[in-house]
């Protein structure tokens, strides 16, 4: 059993962090981690284009919701533009308008996603329920300490500075 | 092990900013819904288009392009503030004020890596940063409240 720390500091690693890369004077005060079965689909993401032919592409999303979640701001103004949502037994998903990303949090501010796909194949597919079973079976079998999440659907048990005001 | 996706300043300043200033947008719209009650709806009857065009570029799902971003302000009482200021970059702050950005916006420092690109021994790949002047521009989108 180790700490996200030690996961992602051993050899190899068994936890990613992402790099958010913060402005100048931006504190990373959430972090998210990666399963190194995701990199191969972050490593994609430059070649994925927009289902919506929005300007922003999926890897532009992904880059401000990084931003956006790890300098601690806040996460949402109306519960209709939630980028955060509870499926089910402690998995989440981080949304954008093209990607869903689907983790847990091992502790208040600390994501680790566990897989990422196009919101079009998730809705399209009806994947939901099986991102959350396969992300909960890498979790389960993650050599992570107990306990390995946060459990409930309440957002504000996962992270700080959840909503507005 | 730390990752960082692939992306160039160029994109990543531009991604950046059009989040921005849509939460913005939404923000203002929670403010104002909170305060008086003003809705979507509202909005959307106010500047002439159908209730689902306002949604669809408030959600990310549409472009929001520059005059929306006014309307919406105004339909709201509010105007939105623009401006392009040059950053302070200093030491000890997470981009550093490397020249070698500018002359290459891809190079790389401090110990992560690109997710794709092997990990290069001894050349600390990865960050990648963003001209001050579009740093500039994220940090001060805000649409300011105008007299009641």
């Amino acid at each position: 059993m180790a700490t996200v720390l030690e996961l992602a500091t051993a050899q190899p690693p068994a936890l990613l962090k992402l790099d958010p890369a913060l402005e100048a004077r931006e504190q990373e005060w959430r972090t998210i981690y990666i399963l190194p079965r995701v990199e191969p689909r972050i490593a994609a993401l430059s070649t994925w284009q927009s289902h919506w032919k929005v300007e922003q592409s999926p890897v532009q999303q992904m880059d401000a919701l990084l931003e956006i979640f790890c300098s601690g701001e806040t996460l949402t103004f109306d519960h209709r533009f939630k980028p955060l949502n509870h499926l089910s037994d402690g998995i989440w998903e981080l949304k954008t308008p093209d990607l869903r990303f689907f983790g847990w949090f091992p502790y208040k501010d600390c994501f680790i996603g566990g897989a990422l796909d196009t919101a079009f194949n998730v809705k399209n597919h009806d994947l939901y329920r099986g991102y959350a079973r396969e992300v909960a079976y890498h979790r389960q079998h993650l050599d992570l300490n107990e306990p390995k999440f946060i459990p409930g659907e309440d957002p504000k048990n996962v992270v700080t500075n959840y909503d507005f005001p | 092990m730390s990752l960082q996706i692939t992306i160039s300043p160029k994109e990543r300043a531009a991604g950046r900013f059009v989040e921005r200033v849509r939460r913005a947008v939404q923000k203002a719209l929670a403010e104002e819904h909170a305060k008086s009650g003003l809705t979507q709806s509202d909005i959307a009857r106010a500047i002439g288009v159908n209730r689902s065009v306002v949604s669809r570029e408030i959600r990310g799902h549409k472009d929001l392009t520059l005059s929306r971003v006014a309307e919406i302000a105004w339909a709201l009482g509010r105007r939105p503030a623009f401006d392009m200021v040059p950053t302070a970059v200093a030491p000890g702050v997470n981009v550093p004020p490397l020249v070698a950005a500018a002359v290459n916006p891809l190079s790389a420092h401090s110990g992560s890596q690109q997710a794709g690109l092997p990990a290069r021994p001894g050349l600390s790949p990865a960050r990648s940063h963003l001209p001050d002047e579009l740093k500039a521009i994220l940090n001060n989108i805000t649409v300011i409240g105008s007299a009641a």
